[in-house]
C-alpha cells in the first residue's frame, strides 16, 4: 500500500478539482471587452453582482467608487488565497504557502516605500495584499507605526528579517532587491526533493525567467551599467541562467535583442520587439500572456499536481489586475486601446 | 482439520475439496475486484466532492463518474456467480 500513497495521489484529486471548479468561476476573456464599454459606476454595479459581492457588501460602509473596487478586489484575492491555505494540507499545503510568501515581500515592500514617501497608513493599507503570512492585523499595525526601527523590530521573527536588518532608510532599492532575492532562494532551495516539488521549481524558474526577462529590457532601454543591472536580475532562471544573465547585462540595446533570439521566449517577443521600441508595455503584456499561457500547457500535462493550483492563483492575480487595470484606466480617462494594450488575458 | 491424501479420498471428499477451491475463487473475485474499484473511487470521490463543494450543480455529474469504476467489482461479482453456479 505504501506505494499509493508514495505517489502523493491521495492528497491531489480534492484540491485540484476544487481549484479547477473555481476557476471555472473566473472573469471569462469575452467579459473583459464588455467591461471596457461601461462607466466606472456599471462597472462597481457588475462587480457587485459577480464574486466579490460578499467583499463589496462588507466594505461598502468604508470606501465608495474606485477605492471600494480597489479594497474589494484586493480582500477577495487575500481570502481566495488563504482559502487554498485552508483546504490543502501537507504537501499541496506546504507549496501553496512558500509560493504566497512573495505577498509577504509585495506587502513590506509596500510599506517600506510608503514610509519612504510618507503615505499615510490609509494609503499604504489600500496596497497591501494580505495573503501570505503576514495577516491584515498585522499589517495594519505595522503600517500604522512611524518609525523604521519600529517596523524592523515588528517582522524581528519573520524569515525576511536578516534582509531589513540593516535598513536604516536609505537605499530601498536594495532592499527591496534582496527581498526578492531572499524570497527566490528560500523557495529554489526548499523544492526539489519530490516529484511535486520539482514540477513547482518548473513553474517557479519560468517565472524568474520572466522576472528577469522583463527587468532586462527595462534597464537595457534605460541603458544601466553592468553592475546596476546584475543586481537587479534574480538567479536561477529555467532557460536563462546565471552565465547568460552575464551575457546579456552586458551586451547593447541591438545585441541583446538579437542574442535574445536564442531562447524560447522569443517565439513570442518577436513580434513586438524591435531595436526601435519606445515603449516597452507590449513586451511585459506578451511576457505575462507567456506566462499565463505556460502555466496552463503544463497543469494539463500533470493535472494531478500543484501545478493546476498555481494557474489558477496565477489566473486569480491576473483577473484582479486586470479589472484595477480598468478601474483605474477609466479614472485616469484613457483611451480604450491604452487599457487594451495593459490587459493580460 | 482432516487430513485427505488424494490417494486415499472418496469422490465426494474431492468434490467437496473442489467446490471448496471454487469457493475461495469466487471469494477472491469479488474481494480483489472491491479492492480495485475502492482504489479507483477514492479518487475520483474525493475529486466530486471538491468540485461540489465550490458548484453543486455538480452533484450529478460527480456522483456518476464516482460510480463508474462500480462496474469493475461487477464484473468481480458475475465472475463469482458464474463460478458458484455453473
Amino acid at each position: 500500500m505504501a506505494f499509493l500513497i508514495k505517489r502523493g495521489s491521495k492528497k491531489y484529486p480534492y484540491i485540484t478539482a476544487r481549484v479547477r471548479a473555481m476557476k471555472s468561476k473566473l472573469m471569462l476573456r469575452e467579459v473583459y471587452p464588455k467591461l471596457m464599454n461601461m462607466d466606472i459606476a456599471e462597472i462597481t454595479r457588475f462587480i457587485e453582482e459577480s464574486e466579490y459581492k460578499e467583499n463589496v457588501d462588507e466594505l461598502a460602509q468604508q470606501y465608495s467608487d474606485i477605492d471600494l473596487i480597489e479594497h474589494a478586489l484586493n480582500q477577495n484575492l487575500a481570502r481566495t488565497y488563504r482559502k487554498l491555505q485552508r483546504i490543502s494540507r501537507d504537501e499541496p499545503n506546504f507549496l501553496i504557502t512558500e509560493y504566497l510568501r512573495h505577498w509577504d515581500i509585495w506587502n513590506i515592500k509596500t510599506i517600506l516605500r510608503g514610509k519612504n514617501y510618507g503615505a499615510d497608513p490609509e494609503e499604504i493599507l489600500d496596497a497591501v495584499v494580505a495573503a501570505g503570512q503576514l495577516g491584515y492585523r498585522q499589517l495594519t499595525e505595522i503600517s500604522g507605526m512611524n518609525s523604521i526601527e519600529d517596523i524592523k523590530s515588528a517582522l524581528a521573527l519573520t524569515p525576511y528579517y536578516p534582509v531589513i536588518e540593516d535598513y536604516d532608510g536609505a537605499m530601498l532599492s536594495d532592499v527591496e532587491n534582496n527581498l526578492d532575492k531572499l524570497y527566490y532562494s528560500r523557495l529554489l532551495a526548499s523544492l526539489g526533493r519530490t516529484k511535486a516539488e520539482k514540477l513547482s521549481l518548473k513553474f517557479i524558474r519560468t517565472e524568474i525567467d520572466i522576472k528577469n526577462l522583463k527587468t532586462l529590457f527595462r534597464t537595457k532601454k534605460a541603458d544601466l551599467d553592468k553592475t546596476i543591472i546584475l543586481e537587479l536580475l534574480i538567479p536561477g532562471g529555467v532557460e536563462i541562467k546565471t552565465t547568460d544573465l552575464n551575457k546579456l547585462a552586458s551586451l547593447k540595446w541591438s545585441d541583446f535583442l538579437k542574442a535574445l533570439e536564442d531562447y524560447s521566449y522569443w517565439s513570442v517577443l518577436s513580434d513586438v520587439v524591435s531595436v526601435k521600441m519606445d515603449s516597452l508595455m507590449d513586451m511585459e503584456a506578451v511576457l505575462d500572456k507567456y506566462a499565463l499561457a505556460f502555466a496552463s500547457k503544463i497543469s494539463h500535462y500533470y493535472p494531478l499536481s500543484i501545478l493546476p493550483i498555481f494557474d489558477y492563483m496565477l489566473n486569480k492575480e491576473l483577473e484582479v489586475r486586470n479589472i484595477r487595470t480598468i478601474v483605474r484606466g477609466k479614472e485616469a480617462q484613457l483611451a480604450d486601446e491604452a487599457i487594451r494594450k495593459h490587459l493580460v488575458i | 482439520m482432516v487430513d485427505i491424501s488424494i490417494a486415499d479420498a472418496t469422490v465426494e471428499q474431492i468434490i467437496a475439496n473442489q467446490k471448496g477451491l471454487v469457493a475461495i475463487g469466487a471469494g477472491l473475485a469479488v474481494g480483489l475486484s472491491g479492492i480495485a474499484s475502492g482504489i479507483a473511487e477514492k479518487d475520483i470521490g474525493a475529486a466530486a466532492v471538491g468540485a461540489m463543494a465550490e458548484r453543486e450543480e455538480l452533484f450529478a455529474k460527480g456522483l456518476i463518474l464516482t460510480v463508474i469504476p462500480e462496474t469493475i467489482v461487477i464484473f468481480g461479482l458475475v465472475i463469482a456467480i458464474l463460478l458458484i453456479f455453473l
